[in-house]
């Protein structure tokens, strides 16, 4: 019995250590999300609703790949050469593709790298791209809140069962499940085929 | 608070802490700046091209991920190979990547090679060339590749004539000059022919190590094993002749230890007996006048019986198959020896069946060893003043230690090598013109007659390199003063040169150069043309030998793992260990077991070998099977230099070569690598090897079976009778979906452990260094076990590639404390590496040894980084990880079929293993359809479970070895 109880103090200290260093960092906002970080303020909600250009137009390897793909700079200069040419952010554009540079933006979403994620499948099992990434089509720049966060693994630890929060693994398969339920998918569950 | 809720406390505020602790990186993507319509990003492209690490030039397909290749396959449709590569042609990639390559052209200054720019290094050389020209002294000049006999050798030979110097020299080590001089004698051809191994009913190989180095290994293995392998119906026999037990000699139902030396008295006697005994033509009387069977065997420690009851198998062949000439019985006796060989194929009715003159080898092309010699020769008497050493040329290295080369290059004004990587001749070298790899350029070559294989570039240069065909161009023009169009070399570059050669060669077909870069080449069928043999009588002695009568005859034997030299740069081949020794990274000289208990010398013990040509310290290994009069030493072995970082202490040398003597066999020019004997000292020092399997005693476990061939025959025929069914508590698993699993016939196995490297490659398989490996510590997912059984000095031998059996009901699943093994739905035994926390549990619970635990975070040497399979994760310090039945390749496999909206057909997946292996050993497929070819052959009364008492129910089915009355 004694030694129970020494076991849940050591817990319990530990667990009171490592909130306290996680609470103290968690004021940090993912670096993504500020809209000031992209090399060229680029507004999805323009080319969406303004110009209806769909999403696999410049993400166009995303039906055929595991990657959804940027659109290469070429391709951007394909409207940009004349279209809003004038503007400052398009002036940037363009001074890219003169030096025959990648422009440098910053990445937002990204599984971990041991996880295998194929954008293809899910095209192919008809998932609109908002499905996970959001109403990207309203977003002046895109930005996510995305990862494991502590309140939920607060929450899972004392037995609640709170929504996992977005591109986690929970949220997958909790996708996964739904949807072969009420649709009869194949999505698969086996761990093996996203972790190998 | 109970044992679970403490466990989870931790676990989840350790990820909390991790998760807030490290601030997200802000990383970067980057997207083309012009797209390639070629590349998708995250989508394979193949490419298809030609394997350069040997002569046998097999045809590959390069898989190139976002504009890197990371997998080698062998080329499908390609003649040679039939999609098959050698563990050497899986590792060419790290030869790519090899972490010491040249960044850039060398200037050596001040002792020191410093970079240069490329226009300042051809000034030098055209400078001094022209120099030489004008004075009259073109001569001076020497070119010096290995075998090329496409475009680019035309082109090099254009360049010679246009400039006026020395003929070029096609210097390959194991040139084969013995049997080109042999069947001019015999058949007035100056050619080395095709071999159908597969039409064979007995094969008798005098010395030939056809299943490791001799001509083209994986063809020939391939072709061996649909002789001799059951699967395939056609139980041949194969009879090898060698004074050591080789790997060629382990897939033998009979091997033949003789005296070494005495292959051609050998077959003389064999031939005599086969007169003898009616079995052979009378005409072949004159051949063996002088032989007489007794004095033969008495002379070559092979017993007149043996030698009576090899004429009487193979002179009932209709038709047999002999070969010899390996180069480890090569000495000044090989070309008589290789004539009495080539009547013995006469007398079976070899030629046009077996022995196929018309498709003749490229081997034809090279230029006899003693050329090369007069060449040295020539640079030690200070008449050369220019010597151009091409690509995977290593004269250095390669050449006898009697030839002294390197003392000669001193001699010579301007050494140029276009090696991409260090080596020992460019450690001679005043310039270095690095060379792009095989996989970075065009090119052409044609392993035999009416098969031309075309290589392309599979990606761009890893480091600043340019083909040596546009060096050389460039450097004639500044020669000639000429400019590009006109005089003549005109083209602008090899490449152009390349595309205009072929152009007739494609004439009249629509897009031919696409079809013949998509296919890898063209080829056609060329028939055989007949032959008549002459018959005379040989003069077949022993070699002359050089250094002390009393010493041992040395036996130096290509490594089937670094050919002579040129692959030895690659991690993943250094790790991959010898099949018969198990033994890892550093050479070793195998010393009979007689000798070493005269000397006192036990395994480990550092020995001096010394002949009177140098002397090298190497490790010893004891052997049982050696010939007692002989030691011998594999060729090859050498360290890069980042090799340091997985072999401690200084390199010393490992090449036996420098212990032979310059001297060649008189009537062919071939190297005497059977040319020297050599004392042995200890040295008093020990440096045990690493060698990965303990013991090659079974101890009556049964975990490599065989079964012998009228039994296999008769239960072929009526089925096997039921065996005692093991009781399971376990129900039986329930499969929805596929199940997948794994046939490995053991009687087609050869050992060659192509399947080992190209799981290492296809897996992102860590290299872990001599001291890790000497440990246990090796990463292979896949091994091959050597299992012997019988007299030690002459045992049966069995080859078992061990992985993870992906049991039912397996050991390691139940006792993973936090789920990160487990059983798939579709019968795979799946490890999340994510999950796993290191306890190694399952590792100690798998009776197959199979797990590998992650004892520190494995480094990838830039950039041997690049080259990792983007579709595997790279594990992490502190994780276990075994063989997944190559999911990755699964996950394809099901995605290709669910775009074509079907099901996953017999055929669609290969795993690495599977897809490499030269004698399709390994089955992959879904046992649930009973169609499958794996469900067929897990269903053959030849097949078997490893450890079946154990009730693991595996989804690896091994087939039992066929065994023909061994001794």
């Amino acid at each position: 019995m004694r030694a129970k109880a020494g076991v849940g103090a050591l817990g319990l200290a530990l667990l009171a250590i490592l909130v306290f260093l996680a609470v103290s960092s968690w004021s940090r906002q993912p670096a993504a999300a500020r809209p000031s970080v992209q090399p060229i303020t680029f507004p999805h909600n323009v080319h969406v609703q303004t110009y209806k250009i769909d999403c696999q137009y410049c993400h166009a390897d995303a039906r055929r790949s595991e990657y959804a793909g940027l659109p290469s700079v070429a391709r951007c200069m394909g409207c940009h050469k004349i279209t809003a040419a004038d503007k400052p952010e398009i002036k940037k554009l363009a001074g890219y593709a003169a030096r025959s540079e990648p422009i440098p933006w910053m990445r937002i979403y990204k599984v971990p790298e041991f996880t295998y994620f194929p954008h293809k499948a899910h095209l192919r099992a008809g998932l609109s791209c908002q499905t996970c990434h959001g109403p990207v089509e309203t977003m002046t720049t895109v930005g996510a809140r995305t990862g494991p966060r502590l309140a939920n693994d607060l929450l899972n630890l004392v037995g609640l069962r709170p929504a996992p929060p977005p591109v986690t693994m929970g949220w997958c398969i909790e996708c996964h499940r739904r949807e072969n339920a009420a649709r009869g998918m194949h999505a698969p569950l086996d761990c093996v085929t996203c972790h190998h | 608070m109970k044992r679970r809720d403490f466990f989870k406390i931790v676990t989840t505020s350790g990820a909390a802490a991790a998760v807030a602790g490290c601030q997200q990186s802000a990383e970067r993507i980057l997207p083309l700046v012009v797209p390639n319509e070629q590349i998708v990003p995250g989508v394979a492209a193949w490419f298809s091209t030609v394997c350069r690490e040997c002569p046998a030039g097999c045809g590959v397909i390069a898989r190139n991920r976002e504009g890197r290749v990371v997998k080698l396959e062998g080329n499908p449709d390609h003649p040679v190979n039939r999609g098959a590569l050698c563990l050497r042609g899986q590792a060419a990639l790290q030869g790519a990547y090899h972490p010491d390559r040249f960044a850039g052209p060398q200037q050596r200054q001040g002792g020191a090679l410093r970079a240069v720019s490329w226009d300042e290094a051809l000034k030098l050389v055209a400078g001094k060339i022209g120099e030489l020209r004008q004075a009259g002294r073109s001569k001076a000049v020497a070119l010096v590749t290995q075998l090329e006999n496409g475009s680019l050798a035309v082109l090099m030979d254009r360049w010679t004539q246009a400039l006026g110097t020395r003929p070029r020299v096609s210097l390959e080590p194991f040139g084969y000059e013995a049997i080109r001089a042999a069947n001019r004698i015999v058949f007035n051809r100056d050619a080395i022919p095709h071999y159908a191994f597969e039409e064979a009913e007995v094969i008798l190989s005098l010395g030939a190590d056809f299943i490791e180095t001799w001509l083209s290994n994986v063809s020939y293995a391939r072709a061996f094993k649909r002789m001799h392998g059951f699967r395939e119906g056609r139980a041949g026999t194969f009879i090898h002749v060698e004074p050591r037990q080789s790997l060629t000699a382990a897939n033998a139902d009979e091997w033949v230890r003789n005296a070494p030396g005495t292959e051609g008295l050998l077959a003389l006697a064999i031939l005599r007996a086969m007169i003898d005994e009616g079995l052979a033509d009378r005409r072949f009387s004159e051949a063996v006048a002088g032989i007489d069977v007794k004095k033969v065997a008495e002379e070559s420690g092979v017993s007149a019986e043996t030698i009576k009851h090899i004429a009487t198998l193979f002179g009932r062949a209709r038709p047999g198959l002999a070969v010899g000439g390996g180069v480890a019985v090569t000495g000044t006796n090989a070309t008589p020896t290789l004539v009495a060989i080539n009547l013995l194929n006469a007398a079976t009715g070899a030629p046009g069946r077996t022995i196929r003159f018309g498709p003749d080898s490229a081997y034809g092309k090279v230029t006899p060893y003693g050329e090369v010699a007069q060449l040295v020769q020539a640079m030690a008497k200070g008449e050369i003043d220019v010597l151009l050493v091409g690509p995977r040329t290593n004269p250095a290295f390669t050449l006898p230690g009697g030839l002294k080369f390197a003392d000669a290059a001193r001699k010579v004004g301007l050494v140029v090598s276009f090696a991409n990587q260090p080596d020992e001749t460019t450690a001679l070298a005043h310039l270095v013109l690095p060379d792009t790899h095989w996989l970075e350029t065009w090119g052409d070559y044609a392993p035999r007659e009416g098969v031309i294989g075309l290589m392309q570039p599979t990606m761009s240069p890893v480091r600043d390199a340019l083909p040596m065909g546009d060096v050389l161009l460039r450097a004639a023009r500044a020669v000639l003063g000429t400019e590009e169009g006109k005089g003549p070399l005109p083209w602008a570059s090899f490449e152009q040169y390349l595309k205009t050669a072929w152009e007739p060669l494609l004439r009249g077909q629509l897009d031919g150069w696409q079809a013949a870069l998509q296919q890898g080449g063209v080829w056609r069928e060329t028939p055989p043309a007949p032959v008549t043999a002459k018959i005379g009588a040989v003069q077949a002695s022993r070699p002359k030998l050089d250094g002390d009568p009393g010493g041992l005859v040395l036996l130096a034997y290509p490594s089937f793992r670094f050919y002579d030299g040129r692959a030895a740069g690659a991690a993943w081949l250094q790790e991959a260990p010898d099949t018969m020794t198990q033994a890892v990274w550093e050479a070793w000289v195998e010393i009979a077991r007689e000798t070493a208990t005269k000397l006192g010398i036990a395994q480990g013990d550092v020995v001096r070998v010394s002949s009177p040509h140098g002397a090298i310290e190497l490790p010893a290994y004891v052997s049982a099977s050696l010939h007692p009069s002989a030691v011998a030493i594999p060729i090859g072995h050498r360290y890069a230099p980042y090799h340091a970082r997985y072999v401690a202490g200084s390199p010393t040398p490992m090449n036996p070569v420098a212990l032979l003597p310059a001297g060649a066999d008189p009537a062919s020019g071939a190297a005497a690598y059977l040319g020297v004997r050599v004392t042995l000292t200890k040295t008093g020092t020990r440096r045990p090897l690493a060698i990965l399997q303990a013991t090659h005693d079974q101890d009556d476990r049964e975990l490599a079976q065989h079964v012998d061939l009228s039994t296999a025959r008769e239960q072929a025929l009526r089925g096997k009778p039921k065996e005692h069914e093991f009781l399971s508590m376990y129900p039986p698993q329930h499969y929805p979906g596929y199940r997948w699993g794994m046939t490995i016939d053991v009687d087609q196995c050869v050992g060659c452990q192509a399947c080992v490297v190209a799981c290492q490659a296809e897996n992102n398989v860590p290299v872990v260094g001599k001291a890790q490996a000497a440990y246990g510590r090796q990463q292979h997912w896949l091994r091959i076990e050597r299992w012997a059984e019988g007299r030690p000095e002459r045992p049966l031998n069995v080859f078992l590639p061990m992985l993870c059996q992906h049991c039912e009901v397996a050991p390691c699943e139940p006792v993973c404390p936090v789920f990160a093994a487990y059983r798939t739905e579709e019968g795979l035994n799946g490890q999340v590496y994510n999950r796993c926390v290191g306890t190694r549990y399952c590792g100690n619970n798998c009776p197959y040894h199979v797990r590998r635990f992650n004892w520190y975070d494995q480094e990838f040497p830039a950039p041997l980084d690049v080259q990792l399979n983007p579709d595997v994760t790279v594990r992490q310090l502190g994780v276990m990880e075994k063989c997944t039945m190559c999911i990755q390749r699964i996950v394809a496999g099901k995605d290709r079929a669910r775009d074509e909206k079907r099901s996953v057909r017999d055929g669609d997946i290969l795993t690495a293993c599977q897809q490499t292996c030269p004698t399709q050993a390994i089955t992959f497929g879904n046992l649930k359809d009973d169609q499958s070819e794996v469900s067929k052959l897990a269903h053959s009364p030849r097949a078997y479970h490893v450890l079946e008492e154990l009730g693991t129910r595996p989804s690896v089915t091994y087939l039992k070895k066929v065994t023909r009355g061994h001794a």
